[in-house]
């Protein structure tokens, strides 16, 4: 076990030491403050005003930090988000091939599916430091706005929800819900490691992946896969804003996370597959 | 006794491109052993192959009786390898680099690294990015590597390429080294045919993925079946030597004796036969002679 804590170890330094890993984490950080310049300049609060009064709530105790973190994660996690974990996971096998850098790591005795198994962690391990980044960072910087306290507005349309909480259940849904949606990303990144375990181009995988997410989306938004969108992974990724409503519907969200576990697993094992087959020589 | 065995490797790239026909050889304790061939001729696929790089499509590869396509854990774990070009993580020290790879070794120990730092000459540069390395540094590290944890076996796939003769020397005298105070078996991968000549005890010759010759390096041995010849009798000797069915280069005048004859026989043939004999020497043949014979090239 302490061999394989090294070995991860390692593993994530390589990732940790290169600059374009933090690309993300910074570009998430310039959107959230231009998301919230453009909200107050381009009067989207007085919009927000609208919908809390409609339900008979006051603006100034609803329009809190955790209702901007809320809508800031809204926004850019899922595209954006997606962009930047098929670009660390994408890399993550087929830079290393690219690179020639397998000519040292697998001279040494070491499986090829242990390598992978460590690869893949440090890749859910990235997914869940970005997501939580991104959330904790919006939430800091609606802190920083709105300061401390206050209620929480939720009105996510795509799961019919539109509710308020007092600040500490606020608090407590807004963070289980991060840790859900770090799992729902798992999925891309599992996509985009899959893809390069093949002998392709890191840019092909993150594009493949991306493309995969993209084309699924669209599927379940223009309504003509309605009787399928249970093959549609994008329907069960949104299941982590479930953990929004008051009393999560839990059957439904173990349900979905069930699926995409097992395609994530699957995923591995696939990309596991093609991995061992490939030959490794320039 | 053999550490690592070669046995009956097949391996074709595509359908028609045959790399690997039924390669056999031995690398036995305590030898440096030089694989030679032309560009393409399956040298790195050998050593892809012995390494688990690659997977052939026939026979296998033992070492230390393990055998590397069933066992491959347990079987590198005898072996530190340069395989092609040595990529490092740029981004990260030689030191760094040092403690990722040996930590899929499962091994790591700082005094033994910087052992092997000061060995290879690297122990003052060890905390600087390896972007900033030199080609000749980048060698001495990618030595370093593969010395750590230190192997019974070493395999270099063309460890000198891109170095500057003082680095070749360099390099040389490390590998003598190695084998001289650690008693370490060495595979060597080159072109460069001097160098294998200097330090092999044994070489390995491939051509079209077949292997040509597996032996002696040609010009470490004492020469039996070839002379120089000098002579102010040249008609009369090229008489005797025909009829004793051995042959005469009409250039180098080099006497090549039949295997089943003796040189100083063909001497006497020649004294009795009156001709003058100035001078009569054993021909020691070139490892590059011999390597250009062999390959046909």
């Amino acid at each position: 076990m302490i061999l394989f804590f090294r070995q991860w170890q390692g593993e994530l330094l390589k990732l940790f030491a290169r600059r374009r890993t933090y690309i993300g984490f910074g570009a998430f950080l310039g959107l959230e403050i231009v998301i919230l310049i453009i909200f107050r300049l381009k009067g989207v609060e007085r919009i927000f005003e609208r919908m809390i009064s409609r339900q008979g709530q006051a603006f100034e105790q609803y329009y809190s930090a955790l209702t901007l973190a809320q809508i800031i994660l809204g926004l850019s996690v899922v595209l954006l988000g997606a962009i930047y974990l098929a670009l660390v996971a994408g890399d993550i096998v087929a830079k290393e091939g690219e690179d020639g850098h397998y000519r040292l790591l697998l001279v040494r005795p070491i499986s090829r599916v242990r390598l992978l198994f460590i690869k893949y962690l440090t890749c859910i391990g990235y997914t869940f430091a970005l997501v939580q980044f991104i959330t904790w960072s919006a939430f800091v910087l609606g802190v920083v706005l709105k300061g401390w306290g206050g209620g929480f507005f939720v009105m996510i349309p795509e799961i019919g929800l539109l509710t308020f909480y007092d600040w500490v259940p606020g608090l407590q849904h807004f963070a289980l819900a991060s840790v859900f949606l770090s799992l729902s990303m798992t999925t891309i990144s599992s996509i985009a490691f899959f893809l390069s375990c093949f002998p392709i181009k890191p840019a092909a995988a993150t594009i493949g992946a991306l493309s995969y997410i993209l084309i699924d989306r669209i599927l379940r938004e223009t309504g003509f896969m309605e009787d399928y969108d249970h093959f549609l992974l994008s329907k069960h990724i949104v299941s982590w804003a479930r953990l929004l409503i008051e009393n999560p519907p839990w059957p439904i969200i173990i349900r979905d996370y069930t699926a995409l576990m097992a395609v994530n697993l699957s995923l591995f094992v696939l990309g596991a597959a093609a991995f061992e087959s490939r030959d490794l020589k320039s | 006794m053999a550490l690592l065995e070669v046995r009956n490797l097949t391996k074709r790239w595509r359908k028609d491109q045959l790399a690997l026909d039924d390669v056999s050889f031995d690398l036995r304790q305590g030898e440096i052993l030089g694989l030679l061939g032309h560009n393409g001729a399956g040298k790195s696929t050998v050593l892809g192959i012995t390494l688990g790089m690659v997977r052939p499509d026939g026979g296998e590869v033992r070492i230390a009786g393990n055998s590397v396509q069933h066992e491959r854990s347990r079987a590198l774990s005898h072996v530190g390898a340069i395989y092609e070009a040595a990529h490092f993580y740029d981004y990260l020290t030689g030191w760094q680099n040092l403690r990722v790879l040996c930590s899929l070794s499962g091994w790591w120990d700082e005094t033994e690294a910087r052992r092997i730092l000061k060995l290879v000459n690297l122990g003052e540069r060890a905390n600087h990015k390896t972007k900033t390395y030199s080609h000749g540094m980048r060698q001495r590290l990618a030595l370093a590597q593969a010395l750590l944890p230190m192997p019974k076996c070493l395999l270099l796939d063309e460890p000198t390429d891109g170095l500057d003769p003082e680095g070749i020397r360099e390099f040389r005298e490390f590998v003598m080294k190695l084998r001289s105070e650690f008693g370490m078996t060495i595979l060597i991968n080159s072109h460069l045919l001097g160098e294998v000549e200097l330090m092999c005890d044994r070489c390995v010759i491939l051509k079209q993925g077949r292997k040509m010759y597996e032996g002696p390096v040609p010009s470490q041995e004492k020469s039996k079946s070839a002379f120089i010849l000098q002579t102010r009798d040249l008609a009369k000797a090229r008489e005797v030597i025909s009829r004793a069915a051995a042959m005469m280069d009409p250039v180098t005048n080099i006497v090549s004796v039949p295997a089943h004859a003796v040189g100083h026989e063909m001497l006497k043939l020649l004294v009795d036969a009156g001709v003058r004999v100035d001078s009569w020497q054993p021909h020691k043949p070139t490892l590059e002679e011999f390597y250009l014979g062999m390959t046909g090239a």
